[in-house]
């Protein structure tokens, strides 16, 4: 096999090559809306997983999912009518943006780069419901089709705050957010961009949720990553936003450096739709290339925020390929706490990863019970663990075989 | 950094040959439009520009290609033909110094309204594992770099008319690696009735051809299929001078503005010969032809909506095919159904002068904007 595929690495870049903080962040997810919130249930190691209440449920066999609650977003959304009609994808994306701008009023992205898998498809389930209504003589409002689109709620978040950077929407199903986030790494890396907006967002949706049970991908039971009797992932939602910029240019303007993006690795396992090949091939390789982007060797990584869904596949390729890249590396996915919410996760995880690095501790990975004797790990299990760490990988894989992992090296408060 | 067009590919209405497509276009030939039924009984049938299923004929011997959709399909035939029309083959090595970006809009909608519909009508107890993969924005970005052997960077963006240009801006973002020899860039869409219906509800569809390009009364559009794909690489004829990615216009009276603030930024120095507008019979023809006035009034203009109907992803691939044939060419195909006092330029071949420039616009109706800029200098 070439290994060419040194993204972003010096050589492969025309002038040398800039770093890339993070001077804010923004996000919503089943562990609050914020990072206040967000940091408190992750430091407690909560437990976000809730009885699905949106839609019935009844055939399907999962029951459960990592969800926002509407009232949560509500202080950060403008109270009129044409906020109120937009998707709950965009009502996230505006809380998590409005947070982003609280830290940094005066960033102004020359591009944004996120990533999504559905972004308002209740909205279409909506319209063809009642289309599909016999003798139905509507077809729905007008403001179901125009807020369906996946690119809608970064529009809308962009408009609600005057910004109008063009707009570049990645829907790499479960890699989506770190995609996103390593592209924008890269653009800014390559000398291209100096301040980009990242990030991901995704709301839970019937057809997504009875897609993952119709797979028997969801659990009927908790979620439990890296377990050796995990069944299965449960769904969660929400957005993440990361502002992202020139190291140099943040430094000299003052700003608070909240982390570096320092490495991004991206593949593609032809394997199969929706397995990895049982090597775990396609994740070592974005581990891989994360690494050679940011010039480090694999003891120079503390802690993997691992994708982790709990499915059986999953977790056994991304812990084969983590075992043998890494060796006994402190390894947690936030996934049990909080559900798996797509397009968002990458970018959810990434927030998490640099609020409990920061905060001195990693995060816990919860309903953890015995081992899979086939896998390695040093698991966090449960409880979260006090560290001096600052670098780690956080990974992200998705159907259609794409992987992405990301470097970060979180600055101390 | 200087890119260039290596290789071009489509799949249309009028089949998927390059030379073919190309010739029927400039033979003033519309694509014939085909019923389609909405499945739930009751409902008015919709006109569609389809893909012949002749034009398929290569995705058809890919065993994994058996259960994908329309989209997938077509994004296959176009990319391969891409690749054989830059004289290249893909192996091992020269995959892995290859990226894919899939550019997509409405998505695998056929597959998609399947799977729902026997969620609604059967409960969740019935929906088809087999289905809900191939709803997945990136399931056909996936095939197709499976069939290719692409190992390394894939991405599917989403978005609207101007997302096949936003994909060429990132394959430019991307090419600032220099690991990388070529990207190619697929768009792609799939019609179906369902999509009429969302359409027609804005009053952006007609119910059957034309589409009146520039009209001063927009009657709507005709939606179609197909998908187009360029392989950008270090060398090849055409050069992608500057792609600008636009923004997003929130009102339909904010375009204007927003294409003109893209022209203005996209400098007209030397003046554009040819322009490829995404006028398609609705409200964007006039906020493109006000501005094309203003700013390249000496350009040969020309869309091919009214031969090949919209297809939103793909059609902005098309567009730029059409440009850089037409610098390739030096001709362009007549501009339909437009009226007579246009107050542009209408030629089908240069005059004295060469035609060396060519910009594309792209007006999305989901409030994307985005334009590009071709050379072939002489």
């Amino acid at each position: 096999m070439v290994n060419v595929w040194e993204m972003g690495g010096e050589a492969n870049h025309p002038r040398k090559a800039a770093r890339v903080a993070v001077v804010a962040a923004g996000v919503v997810s089943p562990l609050g809306a914020g990072l206040g919130p967000t940091l408190a249930a992750l430091r407690e190691a909560r437990d976000c997983v809730s009885p699905m209440t949106r839609f019935p449920i009844e055939q399907c066999r999962c029951s459960t999912a990592g969800q926002v609650a509407d009232e949560w977003l509500t202080p950060f959304l403008p109270n009129d009518r044409k906020t109120r009609r937009l998707h709950r994808a965009s009502h996230m994306m505006i809380a998590a943006l409005a947070e982003l701008l609280e830290q940094a009023p005066a960033f102004r992205p020359e591009l944004m780069v996120v990533g999504t898998t559905s972004g308002g498809m209740s909205f279409g389930e909506q319209y063809y419901r009642v289309l599909q209504e016999p003798g139905a003589r509507t077809t729905g409002t007008p403001g179901w089709i125009a807020n369906y689109p996946p690119q809608k709620p970064a529009a809308d978040a962009l408009e609600a705050f005057g910004l109008t950077s063009p707009c570049q929407v990645i829907a790499n199903a479960c890699a989506s957010g770190t995609n996103a986030i390593g592209h924008a790494f890269e653009c800014i890396r390559s000398g291209r961009y100096n301040r980009v907006l990242t990030g991901g967002y995704d709301a839970i949706s019937e057809l997504v949720f009875v897609g993952f049970d119709s797979l028997q991908a969801a659990t009927p039971e908790k979620c439990r990553p890296f377990d050796g009797a995990r069944s299965g992932l449960v769904l969660g939602e929400g957005a993440a936003l990361l502002a992202l910029e020139n190291l140099e240019s943040a430094e000299a303007r003052g700003a608070p450096i909240l982390a570096e993006i320092a490495g991004y690795g991206i593949s593609t396992d032809n394997h199969h739709l929706t397995q990895p090949h049982p090597s775990g091939s396609g994740p070592r390789q974005a581990m891989e290339r994360a690494l050679q982007s940011a010039g480090l060797a694999p003891e120079a990584i503390d802690y993997v925020n691992a994708h982790g869904t709990a499915t059986p596949f999953n977790d056994a390729a991304e812990g084969k390929a983590i075992a043998e890249l890494l060796g006994r590396v402190p390894v947690s996915s936030t996934k049990g706490m909080m559900g798996h919410s797509l397009g968002a996760a990458g970018a959810i995880e990434a927030v998490l990863t640099i609020l409990a690095l920061r905060a001195g501790f990693l995060p816990a990975n919860i309903n953890f019970r015995v081992s899979d004797l086939g896998l390695d790990l040093d698991i966090v299990a449960n409880k979260v663990r006090p560290t001096k760490a600052t670098t780690a990988l956080s990974n992200s894989f998705g159907f259609g075989g794409t992987n992405a992992s990301i470097v970060i090296q979180a600055r101390a408060p | 950094m200087s890119l260039r067009l290596a290789g071009l590919g489509w799949v249309t209405p009028f089949g998927s040959s390059l030379d073919e497509v190309w010739a029927r276009l400039l033979a003033g030939e519309t694509a014939e439009p085909s019923p389609v039924h909405s499945s739930l009984g009751g409902r008015r049938d919709r006109s569609v520009f389809a893909v012949p299923s002749a034009a398929l004929a290569e995705a058809a011997r890919q065993p994994r290609l058996r259960r994908a959709s329309a989209i997938s399909r077509f994004a296959i035939v176009a990319g391969l033909e891409a690749l054989r029309n830059a004289g290249i083959a893909l192996d091992e090595a020269s995959a892995a110094r290859t990226a894919l970006i899939f550019a997509i809009s409405n998505g695998g909608v056929i597959y998609t309204k399947r799977f729902y519909h026997e969620i609604v009508q059967s409960g969740a107890g019935a929906a088809s594992p087999l289905l809900f993969p191939e709803t997945v924005f990136n399931a056909p970005a996936s095939h197709l770099a499976a069939i290719l052997g692409i190992t390394g960077a894939s991405y599917t963006l989403v978005g609207d008319g101007a997302v096949g240009i936003l994909g060429l801006q990132m394959a430019e973002d991307l090419m600032a690696n220099l690991g990388l020899d070529r990207c190619l860039v697929v768009g792609a869409e799939e019609a179906d009735w369902l999509l009429c219906d969302a359409y027609r509800k804005w009053r952006l569809l007609r119910s059957e051809p034309p589409i009146e390009p520039f009209a001063q009364s927009p009657r709507g559009m005709i939606l179609s299929e197909g998908a187009g794909a360029v392989l950008l690489a270090r060398e090849g004829e055409v050069l992608l001078e500057r792609v600008h990615p636009g923004g997003n216009f929130v009102r339909q009276s904010d375009l204007v503005r927003q294409l003109d603030t893209i022209a203005t930024e996209m400098p007209n120095e030397p003046a554009a010969d040819v322009w490829i507008a995404s006028a398609n019979g609705t409200f964007i023809d006039e906020a493109e032809r006000s501005v094309a006035a203003r700013h390249f009034p000496a350009a040969a203009v020309y869309t091919a909506k009214p031969a090949l109907g919209e297809s939103v992803a793909a059609g902005a691939i098309w567009q730029v095919i059409c440009a850089a044939h037409a610098l390739r060419r030096q001709e362009l195909p007549p501009l339909l159904h437009a009226p007579a006092n246009l107050g542009l330029t209408i030629a089908r071949s240069p005059g004295e002068k060469r035609w060396e420039r060519a910009v594309v616009t792209t007006c999305g109706l989901n409030q994307q904007v985005a334009a590009l800029r071709l050379s072939r200098p002489s």
